[in-house]
């Protein structure tokens, strides 16, 4: 299923008909998800999933309410505007309700659905596994791996003539390799392709292969403070610990990490993490080609959110911008998001390193305490003790527990940044533009043999 | 109990049209309740085997849903977005899988659209991406037998929710809201309640056409308090059921809150525990969540088998462990069970058709028995599936979900939570969920939880913070030393359950009695 913008806006435009309330917004979601998985190098599901939506928010004052549907019939489209109609008329009167977002938004040009993209199917990624898991017999391994693709369209619009839609295509290409006998692990992947022929998978799997192999017999060191070098994916989850505390709101109501000292106040202006730490929202990046859309269909604008480690923004919603007096922020945290890198290869970090850690992977992160973003995780699918410029064996895995808020302190080394997913799961827009990092006194406090 | 016909009248009732509001309602509306052969969806479905049979398929099966969702939550006396089931507003969804076996592989499509026309398209599609498939295959799947059926199976519930006014519901949330308001330091409150209905049909090619409603309901109260620059929050464990309205009536809302409140405040002021090696007793609402993690899905026979390596992980648990393995200590007996009554995954057939069932997977401290499905059991010896197949909605391709998973409570004469506290010099009280962490084998986990007092002497003496304690799963079994009698067993559960690639979303169900767990390293998180 593709859907245009002509055939979306008919599809909103009958429904903004049909309403007899106050003001209305459709939001459409539509597409197709796509998705082939194989695991111990042979695939064990391969799908396609269309799927279309409309979830229709309708106002009466500042009584509003939200009814979804997927049937797009008349009759089915009918029955949901008078449904969210009926519901909106009983709920109580919202406060916090602000009214619908005006046109004319200058959304930012953005071409995010290539035609190699849009046609990637399951026969190219049947073909992509083949090549992957004969590199892995080749190398004596098990591949474990997943495809997922998304052809998807997102629009919002409104009764006050709002109209914002976007369509993207973008495909992944995630590896663990497994030696047979479970003793070895290693993890490779790129996220969040709009290009699909930058996919490698060859190169991809003889990375996770070589992992697997290399991870074979790892041993035991003790817990305690080290150099890690994290790798793009988990450098990608860290800084994603960060970006969640970036609300105005949670912050001037005392909830925060980025709360300030005063009650009320945040810490915008403070210079909270690292000289090299300089993190934005860039839309329209031509690489990430993320939506343009902000939240509630503003148009959204590339924006700073911490600038040589001073905070320069934090996320303020319609409504507590006018209730604070500020200007909403268009730009949600995560979207199009980039942190500046360096110049540094892994192996050039890896040689600078008198003794440290390689980092693949990290795993089941969860926060532990909410004021001082205290996270704790694992490592996993690859942990390698480096000393003295060279990587000298495989490690058990750790658990860590530790603070963006201090590790974002401490990076005394990055590369360039590279696509990837910062969620824990790959199915969602997430990926950003990430560097590898090299951070000093990272607290590993327990050992785990799994594998 | 409420029946399909029930329902649509009581929904008619509220002039909502809820169970007539789109086109595959207006499907399920018209086939008759109960009578599964005589339903509208069993002619779409022939048409999808027969389509599959056609393009050479060895094994086909079509599966409706249909989900209603929505929840209702007040926060600071302000009717808010919940979350949850019908956390975006209400929502409905509709539509079908196909699942076939071609060539000896898997293909999958889904589409929102009921229509005859898309139900051949659609299983077209799954044709071919199975066709696809086979160039990448090193073997052939092989599901073990199971007999056909014909059969009509619904979720019983006492009070409908759609029965219950909006107004009804909301005053009861905020009036939730304004008793925990009225506690000193209290800043912050929220209470939701969530409903999901959900109807499905299933038809495989080796005859089977089975027709189910499910009801579930999800209850919620948070309270946040602040004390200087500290702030915490205490959640209120509410267990998650199958079931109707009767699950929010009994839910103790209302009766907790401003016990709830009193203890946010006091953990605001309550001293770090620190580190060091304690005895720990867990509530029910907390030992729900270390069975899910180091026991449920350790013993997800698909995870031992390797096919979650690239994502949710592989399991410690090897398949020669079976009836060898030291689980943990003699009093430690785990039951999976798909058929307890307000369990939130009790279901009377799985989404491969299979009738579910109650079964052992540890006894007497050993591992016995794995989690299994049509597509797995063979790799264990087994003849038969223990029926844990599950697909989150329509969209998604059904794969091994874990079932209900529960520690059995102790026999006769075991002790009550007063009498493990009293035999415990050094230790920990520990409530409801908090941070949770562990590695992808299931082997070292980092359990937080929501309350936490401090225990000397055989006496609860006042609520500390800052509580983690570690786990190597069966070191941690092993230190069990004391569970309480079934008058003390409770069931909790979960609607956030991720697995799978794509994630899918499954709600099972844990219970336990009180647990007493000697020697753990707890608050090394902090330290």
């Amino acid at each position: 299923m593709s859907y245009s913008r002509e055939e979306v806006k008919a599809i909103t435009d009958k429904i903004l008909n049909m309403v007899s309330a106050e003001a209305a917004e459709v939001d459409f979601s539509g597409g197709e998800r796509s998705a082939t998985r194989f695991a111990n190098s042979t695939i064990t599901a391969n799908l396609v999933e269309h799927d279309q939506q409309v979830a229709i928010t309708v106002y009466y004052g500042k009584k509003s309410a939200t009814v979804s549907t997927h049937q797009f019939d008349d009759a089915s489209l009918k029955a949901a505007v008078a449904q969210a109609q009926e519901l909106a008329k009983r709920r109580p009167e919202n406060p916090e309700m602000m009214p619908l977002v005006r046109p004319p938004q200058d959304y930012v040009g953005v071409e995010a659905a290539l035609p190699a993209a849009v046609s990637f199917g399951p026969a190219e990624r049947a073909q992509m596994v083949k090549k992957s898991i004969e590199i892995c017999e080749k190398k004596g391994v098990l591949g474990a791996g997943y495809i997922p693709k998304m052809h998807w369209t997102d629009a919002t619009a409104n009764s006050e003539g709002l109209f914002a839609y976007n369509r993207y295509a973008e495909a992944s290409f995630i590896l663990t390799c497994r030696t047979p006998d479970g003793g070895g692990s290693g993890w490779s992947g790129t996220t969040g392709m709009k290009d699909v022929s930058q996919i490698d998978a060859g190169m991809l799997t003889e990375v996770a292969a070589d992992k697997a192999l290399r991870s074979q017999k790892p041993r035991a060191l003790e817990p305690g403070n080290y150099t890690v070098i994290l790798e793009p994916r988990p450098a990608a989850r860290f800084l994603s610990l960060m970006v969640g505390a970036l609300n105005a709101r949670a912050a001037e109501e005392g909830r925060s990490f980025m709360s300030g000292a005063e009650r009320g106040t945040t810490k915008i202006g403070q210079k909270v993490f690292g000289d090299n730490v300089t993190i934005r929202s860039e839309i329209g990046n031509p690489i990430l080609r993320q939506t343009p859309i902000g939240p509630d269909g503003l148009a959204a604008r590339s924006i700073p959110w911490v600038e040589k480690g001073v905070v320069q923004n934090l996320f303020y919603d319609r409504f507590w911008a006018s209730k604070q007096g500020k200007a909403p922020t268009a730009t949600q945290p995560g979207q199009s998001l980039v942190m500046e890198g360096g110049t540094a290869t892994v192996d050039e970090m890896i040689k600078g390193t008198r003794r440290g850690l390689l980092v693949t992977f990290f795993w089941y992160i969860r926060p532990v305490e909410q004021m001082t973003l205290l996270n704790t995780g694992m490592t996993r699918d690859g942990l390698f003790l480096i000393e003295n410029g060279e990587i000298v064996g495989p490690v058990q895995n750790f658990r860590w527990n530790m603070s963006p808020a201090v590790g974002l302190n401490n990076i005394s080394m990055l590369g360039k940044p590279v696509p990837m997913h910062t969620g824990e799961a790959y199915d969602n827009p997430g990926t950003a533009l990430v560097p590898a990092m090299r951070i000093e006194d990272f607290r590993m406090t327990s050992i785990s043999p799994a594998v | 109990m409420v029946t399909r016909r029930d329902f649509v009248r009581a929904v008619s009732a509220t002039s909502l049209a809820l169970a007539s509001s789109d086109l595959v309602a207006d499907l399920v509306a018209q086939s008759p309740s109960g009578r599964v052969l005589e339903s509208k969806f069993k002619g779409l479905s022939d048409i999808a085997l027969l389509t599959a049979k056609r393009g050479g398929c060895s094994y086909a099966d079509i599966r409706f849903t249909r989900n209603v969702s929505d929840s209702v939550a007040v926060r600071d006396r302000v009717v808010v977005n919940g979350f949850g089931f019908g956390g975006q507003g209400r929502s409905e969804s509709a539509g079908f899988g196909v699942r076939v076996i071609h060539s000896g592989v898997w293909g999958f499509a889904s589409s929102p659209l009921v229509t005859e026309d898309e139900v051949r398209r659609i299983t077209l599609v799954a044709v071919d991406v199975a066709r696809a498939s086979a160039i990448a295959k090193r073997s052939d799947v092989k599901l073990v037998p199971v007999a056909p059926v014909t059969d009509y199976w619904a979720v019983p519930v006492e009070v409908n929710p759609d029965r219950v006014s909006l107004d009804d519901k909301i005053g009861f949330l905020m009036k939730v809201n304004e008793e925990a308001l009225k506690v000193p330091d209290v800043f912050r409150v929220q209470s939701s309640m969530a409903f999901d209905f959900e109807w499905k049909y299933l038809a495989t090619s080796e005859g089977s056409y089975i027709e189910q409603e499910i009801w579930r309901t999800a209850p919620g109260l948070q309270v946040t308090a602040r004390k200087g620059r500290s702030v915490k929050t205490r959640t209120f464990s509410v267990p998650p059921k199958t079931g109707g309205y009767e699950v929010v009536q009994g839910s103790g809302l209302l009766e907790n809150v401003v016990r709830i409140a009193g203890e946010a405040v006091e953990h605001c002021t309550a001293p770090p525990i620190g580190a060091g090696l304690k005895d720990v007793v867990m509530t029910p609402a907390h030992a729900m969540l270390t069975i899910h993690e180091i026991v449920a899905h350790a013993t997800e026979l698909d995870r031992v088998l390797g096919y979650e390596a690239n994502y949710a992980g592989t399991s410690f648990v090897k398949l020669a462990d079976v009836g060898k393995l030291k689980y943990g200590s003699k009093i430690f007996n785990v039951t999976a069970d798909r058929t307890i009554p307000g369990g939130m995954c009790t279901v009377k057939y799985d989404d491969d058709g299979v009738r579910t069932t109650e079964f052992p997977i540890v006894r007497d401290g050993i591992l016995v028995g794995l989690q299994t499905n049509r597509e797995t059991a063979h790799f264990v010896g087994e003849t038969a599936s223990k029926g844990c197949t599950f697909a989150t909605s329509w969209r998604n391709y059904p794969f091994l979900r874990m079932p209900n998973v529960h520690v059995d409570a102790g026999p006769a004469g075991s002790p009550s939570p007063e009498q493990m506290i009293a035999d415990v010099k050094d230790g920990v009280l520990i409530d409801g969920r908090g941070s949770y962490s562990i590695d992808q084998q299931r082997y070292n986990g980092q359990f937080g939880g929501d309350a936490f007092w401090e225990i000397k002497n055989g006496k609860v003496t006042r609520m500390v913070t800052d509580v983690t304690y570690n786990a190597i799963t069966t070191d941690f079994w092993a230190n069990l030393d004391a569970v309480s009698g079934k008058e003390h067993w409770q069931m909790f559960g979960t609607t956030g359950d991720a697995k799978g690639q794509p994630v899918q979303i499954n709600h099972p169900s844990h219970g336990s009695p009180y647990l007493l767990v000697r020697k753990i390293m707890v608050g090394a998180a902090y330290s």
